[in-house]
């Protein structure tokens, strides 16, 4: 049975195979390699090594391929940022919620960014990681501290998620796979 | 293979048209390269645009900062791509545009994941890459897993990590270095370029350290190395073990000769020439130690690999010109050589032949060099003529024959260089070889009647001026010099002109036509030419009657500026119009010796200091103003010498002192120049005490001591003596430094109120004979030597003891005396038992002084000389030999 389904989804996927690009960005410690890891393989590890560059990753869900470009959030890495976004289908914003001090200088890199008008009208989708610790942001919190109402020029949508325990990240996922779909 | 060659260059010609990239231009490309951002990517059309992109880069087109970083962020891109061989053009672009993008470091990462991957292309590739683009910090991150690569047993990937390595050591050394153990792993590798980049790699690690690479090459030596590349290293690193080691040379056991010897049996031939070339390399080689090397170079004489041919006639060509001897056994494959196709080939054959030939051989050489001669390029033919004027003063009865190969080939088409080679060997013959003139002359003036070089043309008249005249008939050069006023430049008209006033000086006979033709010079149309004519015809007199050349005249004539050049230049750059003349006297003649205060520099500056050392500004003319200023010092007259600084204080420490003695007539005037080190003091009232009493001759009149000498500013005293004028009286001075000491508060730079009286010991200074003498160089020592005549010459022999080498006693003679070592004198050619040293300077008093000075060295070191002076002045010529009597 499950041979016959697989096969089902291969044909299908010959059909109505469709690809998409994202760009993942955000402040270092983040979470965006983790989130990146979670969503290819459901793998989480505690111990990580800085991003110097950029991981490319290609993940397939479903008929959609989604090829991944996981930036560096260090401050070296930011100019950068934009040259990986142009022409994405999405771009993913993560912050880590439980990091108050932090999140004026995100919203600050966040709002330079969407200024660039080569990036205009990209749709955004901004991550709050991180809600398994004590004490982060809600969902409101985010989007008021993240100055998120303040984006018109775009679709921006907001989700809290922890990689940790593996929270939301289907919600994210078929967010994805369904704005793919909507834009083709 | 048996093609003839001309066919195989048309081949190539047509090749060169089918290029597919010829013609492609950079816009365009980069418009292409558009490609690398498409969401479907083709990885044939990436490929291909990468190609042509580095061949753009390969043909020396430069890409902007803008262009370079936009291409790499582009192909950054391409990462997303699987395909390997795409994957491979990413890595060799990046690797091109790493100096010139910006921010190339983003690709790390991508690199850190391919460093680790499955494939070893990937691995091998990406480490070169991320060597290329990695600093000090992250390469930290990633030693780890060079450190494997390093002993990984895909070679590929071992290699590209060791190469690394030797990348690396340029910029993070301390880092590589603790790489040794993995490195001597890979030594031992059974891979061939491993084993070579490894010990490439281990010998730059150590290379610093004479002892380790002793060591190296001793382990090595016994013979693990498999690699015949990392074996001709080995090779070469031998060599250097054996050139720095103590020579055992009396013994005849050389160490490491016998693994050389043993490398002639090599497999490989690379290894065998490697071992042939390292022997005939060997200082002070023996032709015991020669012989093997010798015969297997001559087996690759006749081999049919051109690249041995050239390299075994090329390492004997050198050998040839220390051990003539030991080559002439090659002589017949050699010969055979001389019709080689390759022309690099032949070249050096003939040339080699030349060297080692005998004279009956001469004749036949010169008859098939000619046939060669005009199929190769000028830079061979120089080597030719180069190689057949030393000949001609080995042979000098032959300079018939070579004398008139030079002429023919004077005439033939070349460029500048050559033709200057032809025409400096025909001068330097007809100086040498008396015989040779007339004719050599002859040749001369033909060529400058057809010469389009007027360097040339210009440099012969003046010879011919020189020579010219003294020959059985000058009127017949007249002509030739006659010709140049009517059919050349400005500058060869003028060279004319002073040409024909040496013949009217020197040949009476000549006088009255050489006016005819001065005074039709008088209506040249160049200023140059026309004031030449004037002056000349007023100092010969041709106003009037025919008269005899007074001495005056011939010295204005044909006497050489004894003027340094550069001296001059400044004296007359900073001569101001005024009513008073230029007085060609006040040019210093003192040749600046820039080098040594260059070489000083470095070593005395104390750490911390931000003031610069006095004494690289050490020269004459700042001196001069500098004593000129003080009032004291005017009376002395004019300033005959100042010394390089000496130094009296160790480096680092509390006061740093140096001297500089300025030698004047009847007065010596030492100049302290001293530098308070200590922020914490203030010295006050600050003068040198100085002890003459082992110095008889001299007492003291005045000293200028220093009223405050502040941290790190610094400051002079001076103290002058009193000497017997003119003498070169020598004499041994102890120094004190004395002076007040005051605390500082460094934080509001005040002194306090009360100070302390302290003394400091400098070190003894010494007035020595050389002080008395300006090193003053002559521009043709020969004419010199004879000018001066044989009436005041002394000459004597001295036993200088046991000597290091034959180089240490040449300069401790020339530093004892502080004379100018003139025509390169001063260098010893290695291995050579005898040498002759000729001096020039001018000694107090304004008496010029020549010497001649032959040195001979026997086995044990024992160094004996034979010292000729020559000057103005008895007496003067023998204080010189007091000097080196004492000395």
């Amino acid at each position: 049975m499950g041979l016959w389904e697989a096969f089902l989804n291969w044909l299908r996927s010959l059909f109505f195979k469709q690809e998409m690009e994202l760009s993942l960005i955000g402040l270092q410690n983040a979470g965006k390699t983790s989130l990146v890891n979670v969503v290819a393989t459901g793998g989480y590890s505690e111990d990580m090594i800085p991003t110097v560059g950029f991981n490319m990753r290609k993940v397939t869900k479903g008929n959609v391929t989604i090829k991944l470009w996981d930036l560096g959030g260090q401050p070296r890495f930011r100019s950068m940022w934009e040259r990986y976004c142009r022409a994405v289908s999405a771009i993913v914003y993560v912050v880590d919620a439980a990091d108050y001090e932090n999140v004026h200088v995100s919203k600050g890199e966040l709002h330079d960014l969407l200024s660039k008008p080569s990036l205009y009208g990209i749709p955004l989708l901004v991550l709050g990681n991180k809600i398994d610790k004590p004490g982060a942001l809600s969902k409101e919190g985010l989007t008021e501290q993240m100055g998120l109402k303040s984006i018109s020029d775009r679709e921006v949508c907001c989700f809290m998620i922890s990689c940790k325990n593996s929270t939301n990240i289907d919600t994210v996922i078929d967010w994805l796979v369904k704005h793919s779909k909507s834009k083709n | 293979m048996a093609q003839p060659l001309v066919k195989k260059d048309d081949d190539r010609d047509d090749e060169a048209e089918y290029s597919p990239f010829l013609g492609i231009e950079k816009g365009a490309v980069l418009q292409e390269a558009r490609v690398f951002n498409d969401p479907q990517l083709d990885p044939r059309r990436c490929s291909q645009v990468i190609t042509k992109l580095l061949y753009l880069l390969n043909q020396g087109e430069t890409f902007t900062k803008v262009e370079a970083t936009e291409v790499f962020f582009a192909v950054t891109k391409l990462f997303q791509s699987r395909d390997i061989g795409l994957r491979r053009m990413v890595y060799l672009m990046i690797k091109e545009l790493s100096p010139s993008a910006d921010e190339v470091i983003i690709v790390t990462s991508s690199l850190m994941k391919d460093m680790n991957s499955k494939t070893d292309m990937y691995r091998a590739n990406a480490i070169r890459v991320l060597c290329r683009i990695t600093d000090g910090t992250l390469l930290t991150q990633i030693e780890r897993y060079l450190k494997q690569a390093i002993v990984d047993k895909n070679p590929v990937v071992a290699s590209a990590a060791l190469v690394s390595g030797i990348h690396l050591l340029q910029t993070n050394p301390e880092i590589v270095k603790r790489w040794s153990n993995e490195v001597q792993e890979a030594v031992q590798s059974r891979a061939a370029l491993v084993q070579f980049h490894a010990l490439g790699l281990l010998h730059q690690i150590r290379q610093n350290d004479r002892l380790a690479v002793s060591k190296l090459v001793t382990s090595l030596t016994r013979g693990t190395v498999r690699s015949p590349l990392a074996q001709c290293l080995l090779i070469r690193y031998t060599s250097q073990v054996i050139r720095e080691s103590a020579t055992s040379t009396q013994t005849g056991d050389r160490p490491f000769y016998d693994f050389l010897e043993g490398c002639l049996r090599h497999k490989a031939e690379m290894v065998i020439f490697e071992a042939a070339r390292a022997i005939t390399e060997l200082n002070g080689v023996t032709s015991r130690e020669l012989t093997p090397a010798i015969t297997v170079l001559q087996l690759f004489l006749s081999s049919s690999k051109p690249v041995l041919r050239f390299a075994a006639v090329r390492t004997l060509n050198k050998v040839a010109m220390t051990h003539p001897m030991a080559v002439t056994n090659c002589n017949i494959d050699m010969e055979s050589l001389i019709s080689d196709q390759n022309r690099s080939i032949a070249t050096l054959a003939i040339t080699t032949l030349l060297k080692t030939g005998n004279e009956s051989s001469v004749e036949r050489l010169m008859k098939q060099i000619t046939n060669f001669m005009s199929d190769i390029a000028d830079e061979f033919k120089i080597v030719v003529v180069e190689a057949i004027r030393s000949l001609c003063l080995k042979f000098p009865l032959k300079y018939r024959s070579l004398m008139n190969f030079l002429s023919n080939i004077l005439r033939e088409e070349g460029g500048f260089e050559y033709k200057k080679a032809i025409v400096d060997s025909i001068v330097i013959l007809i100086r040498d070889i008396p015989d040779a003139k007339e004719s050599g002359l002859l040749h001369l003036c033909e060529f400058i009647e057809d010469c389009e070089f007027t360097y040339l043309s210009t440099q012969i008249l003046h010879f011919l001026g020189i020579e010219g005249p003294k020959t059985s008939d000058p009127s017949k050069y007249i002509r030739y010099i006659y010709n140049r006023v009517h059919l050349e430049n400005a500058t060869v008209r003028a060279s004319a002109v002073s040409t024909l006033a040496k013949f009217g000086a020197m040949v009476d006979s000549l006088k009255p036509r050489i006016f005819v033709l001065l005074r039709r010079c008088l209506f040249d149309s160049d200023d140059e030419v026309r004031d030449r004519a004037t002056l000349y015809l007023n100092t010969l007199g041709g106003d009037g009657s025919v008269v005899e050349t007074d001495k005056d005249v011939k010295d204005f004539l044909f006497g050489s500026l004894d003027l340094p050049l550069v001296n001059f230049e400044t004296s007359l750059k900073n001569y101001e119009p005024s009513e008073e003349p230029f007085d060609i006297n006040s040019v210093p003649k003192e040749i600046k010796s820039q080098p040594l205060a260059e070489k000083k520099a470095p070593g005395k500056k104390p750490t911390g200091l931000g003031a610069p050392p006095t004494a690289p500004a050490s020269t004459v003319d700042a001196y001069e103003k500098l004593l000129s200023a003080i009032p004291e010092f005017a009376d002395f007259g004019k300033l005959f010498k100042s010394s390089a600084p000496v130094e009296l204080t160790e480096a680092e420490t509390e006061y740093s002192v140096n001297v500089v003695k300025h030698i004047f007539d009847g007065h010596v005037v030492f100049q302290y120049n001293c530098t308070n080190t200590i922020p914490e003091q203030l010295l006050e009232q600050v003068t040198v005490v100085v002890d003459a009493s082992e110095a008889e001759e001299f007492s003291q009149v005045v000293t200028k001591p220093l009223r405050a000498l502040p941290y790190d500013t610094p400051g002079q005293i001076f103290v002058a003596f009193e000497k017997p004028e003119g003498v070169p009286a020598v004499g041994k001075f102890s120094n004190m430094l004395r002076f007040t000491v005051k605390e500082v508060d460094t934080t509001t730079g005040e002194a306090e109120e009360d100070g302390v009286e302290d003394e400091y010991q400098l070190e003894d200074l010494e007035v020595v004979a050389a002080d008395y003498m300006l090193r003053v160089g002559v521009s043709n020592f020969r004419n010199a030597w004879e000018n001066m005549g044989a009436d005041c010459e002394r000459v004597d022999e001295y036993g200088l003891g046991p000597r290091e080498s034959l180089t240490e006693a040449v300069n401790a003679v020339i530093n004892l005396l502080g004379m100018q070592p003139c025509e390169g004198t001063e260098v010893v050619p290695s291995n050579s038992r005898s040498h002759t040293s000729l001096l020039s300077g001018v000694y107090i008093g304004n008496v010029r002084v020549l010497v001649r000075i032959a040195f001979g060295i026997d086995g044990p070191k024992e160094v004996a000389m034979k010292l000729a002076v020559r000057s103005e002045d008895e007496a003067v010529s023998d204080a010189i030999h007091e000097i080196v009597a004492s000395g």
